[in-house]
């Protein structure tokens, strides 16, 4: 397979450190493209023509450090287009579009965290959000449905260093949390409230990412990617009824390791066809597949492009559909890429 | 902070710093192979070192202007260099320097090329650009305290590989006590300076030198996470105290 590029976006003048794509609900198809940037712009890219044309940007006074998170909110209210962008000035806000004709409007500022705001994301249900900062916590906020109040209704303190990413499974209510003391942490809702089930030990260095396998017919599965120049998929072994048992996982396989010479900076799972892709500093995008079928644990890299955002790093990676996928890097370019 | 103390031999004045000699009265540093930072065995850069010896030789044999040595001849790249480096011993400012470099480029290679071409850093030219910062708490600079020595800069500029246009850079750095507080300020005063100066292509890596430093691995760790050092970049406190050490810059 080959990746070539279809289009290269320039829209920021500074580092872009997070996308997120908005998919419809029912139909699954990608609707558009959220960016955020050290430049301190949230941008919006239409992702229905072939020229990815600037949707909007958002109001650039309301935060006042670099846009490190973007998330679209899952399941809204009338299909609303809701979007919650995190930033270093330790808050995280909350814009909604009432109808196609408006902008984009501020609907909340959440406030709470001590630090820098690492990044957010919505649970697949559209229920929760969940930021994690350098201040060594994450918090679970609940949000109504018209995205206007936001309820913490956990702050998790399992850390011992800053946390750099939250993600939560795509199909039930999972979170995993990366972090710079090199574990990975899973919490799970019980009984009003949210526990730490299992704590991922494997990496040699600060973990900067993380992303579920969608569905639930296999065993649960995690890919995480690490400065220890690895990406390790994890496995939901056992997972026990018992509070203090906890969940068991296990290191089922790691990835090819000739992939990246330099910290790796971000993964992402595809939901339709399972192949993982990561992004980091030595510029380069890796896609692995697993050769012998879905849950074998064997992987093999089917696709690299080196020096993708030319000498620049790459900070995060996600895919737009089967076949397509958006990378941000330090240049402040978007790049879209399509897998042949 | 604890008193003031240097667990180096010694404090060298501004005059004794390391740095590219191209006439006799100047080239004092190749006889003084004895000190620390020569006879340092992790002296990686000998490559820069030996074509600083051989362009000395030469000057001191040779009248410049009208050289007919047949060294010269032979090593067109040499003569290059010697244009280069006298422009640049003329100006001392390293901004112009690079200044030069881009014009030489000019003439001779494609434009688009101009800004990957650029193949002439050394050890020796990133001394330049981060000895002269000075301490966050002492009236000097970090090449006079031997917090950083040409020795503990590594620099890989082999041409361009097919895998990567990415340049590694390593920066070894030697607190002035193990325990200084300091030592995540004055590595994160020399990344700033180095993205401020360098080309992106250059990769630094900033460490303590090994056995330096109580807290090593936490500092190194530190030292080389992106996301805190541009969440550090945004602090506008931290910030004045970098602007004020890089104002002794050259």
């Amino acid at each position: 397979m080959k990746l070539l590029l279809k289009k290269s976006i320039k829209e920021h003048s500074n580092s872009v450190w997070s996308l997120s794509v908005k998919k419809n609900d029912t139909t699954g198809q990608p609707l558009l493209l959220a960016s955020g940037s050290s430049d301190k712009q949230v941008k919006i890219h239409s992702l229905t023509s072939d020229n990815y044309n600037l949707y909007e940007t958002l109001d650039s006074t309301v935060h006042k450090k670099t846009i490190s998170s973007v998330s679209w909110r899952p399941n809204t209210l009338n299909n609303q287009l809701i979007l919650a962008a995190s930033s270093f000035d330790t808050t995280t806000s909350i814009w909604g579009k009432e109808e196609e004709e408006t902008d984009f409007e501020l609907l909340a500022l959440i406030e709470g965290h001590e630090n820098e705001v690492k990044s957010c994301q919505w649970s697949h249900n559209g229920r929760y959000l969940a930021t994690c900062s350098r201040d060594k916590s994450v918090w679970i906020w609940e949000a109504d449905e018209f995205s206007e109040e936001f309820e913490c209704v956990a702050v998790l303190q399992e850390h011992d260093q800053d946390i750099k990413n939250v993600a939560w499974h795509p199909d039930q209510l999972m979170l995993a949390t990366s972090s710079y003391d090199d574990t990975v942490k899973i919490y799970i809702p019980y009984d009003d409230d949210w526990e730490c089930v299992a704590s991922l030990e494997g990496h040699k260095g600060t973990v900067w990412c993380s992303a579920f396998e969608s569905g639930l017919d296999f065993n649960t599965r995690l890919v995480t990617c690490s400065d220890d120049l690895s990406l390790i998929v994890w496995e939901l072994i056992e997972d026990s009824i018992d509070e203090d048992e906890g969940q068991i996982w296990e290191i089922q396989s790691k990835l090819p390791d000739y992939g990246h010479s330099r910290q790796i900076y971000g993964c992402a799972w595809n939901e339709k066809n399972g192949l993982i892709a990561s992004v980091g500093a030595d510029g380069k995008i890796v896609i692995y597949k697993e050769t012998r079928g879905k849950g074998s644990g064997e992987w093999s890299i089917v696709a690299e492009q080196n020096d993708a955002h030319s000498v620049y790093e790459i900070n995060c990676v996600i895919w737009i559909d089967e076949k397509t996928l958006a990378t941000g890097g330090d240049d402040g370019l978007i790049k879209i890429w399509s897998l042949n | 902070m604890s008193d003031f103390i240097n667990e180096n031999p010694n404090v060298l004045d501004e005059t004794q710093l390391p740095k590219r000699s191209l006439d006799s009265s100047s080239s004092t540093i190749y006889e003084r192979d004895d000190d620390d930072y020569y006879t340092n065995s992790n002296f990686i850069n000998l490559c820069s070192s030996k074509t600083n010896k051989r362009l000395a030789n030469i000057l001191q044999d040779t009248d410049y202007e009208e050289s007919q040595s047949s060294v010269l001849k032979d090593i067109t790249d040499l003569n290059k260099l010697l244009t280069l480096q006298n422009n640049i011993d003329n100006s001392g400012d390293p901004l112009v320097k690079e200044d030069v470099e881009m014009e030489d480029n000019d003439s001779e290679d494609t434009k688009e090329n101009n800004a990957i071409e650029r193949e002439l850093i050394d050890a020796q030219e990133i001394y330049d650009l981060i000895a002269h910062i000075s301490d966050p708490e002492h009236p000097m600079s970090l090449g006079q305290l031997s917090i950083i020595k040409l020795g503990d800069i590594e620099i890989t500029d082999l041409p361009d590989s097919p895998q990567t246009q990415m340049k590694d850079l390593l920066i070894r750095i030697t607190p002035t006590i193990t325990h200084c507080s300091l030592a995540t300020l004055i590595g994160l005063g020399i990344r700033v300076r180095l993205d401020r100066a360098l080309h992106p292509k250059y990769r630094p890596t900033i460490i303590l030198k090994p056995g330096t430093h109580q807290s090593e691995n936490q500092v190194n760790k530190q030292l080389n996470d992106k996301e805190r050092v541009a969440a550090a970049c945004e602090n506008d406190q931290l910030l004045n105290v970098i602007r004020k050490m890089l104002s002794t810059c050259k």
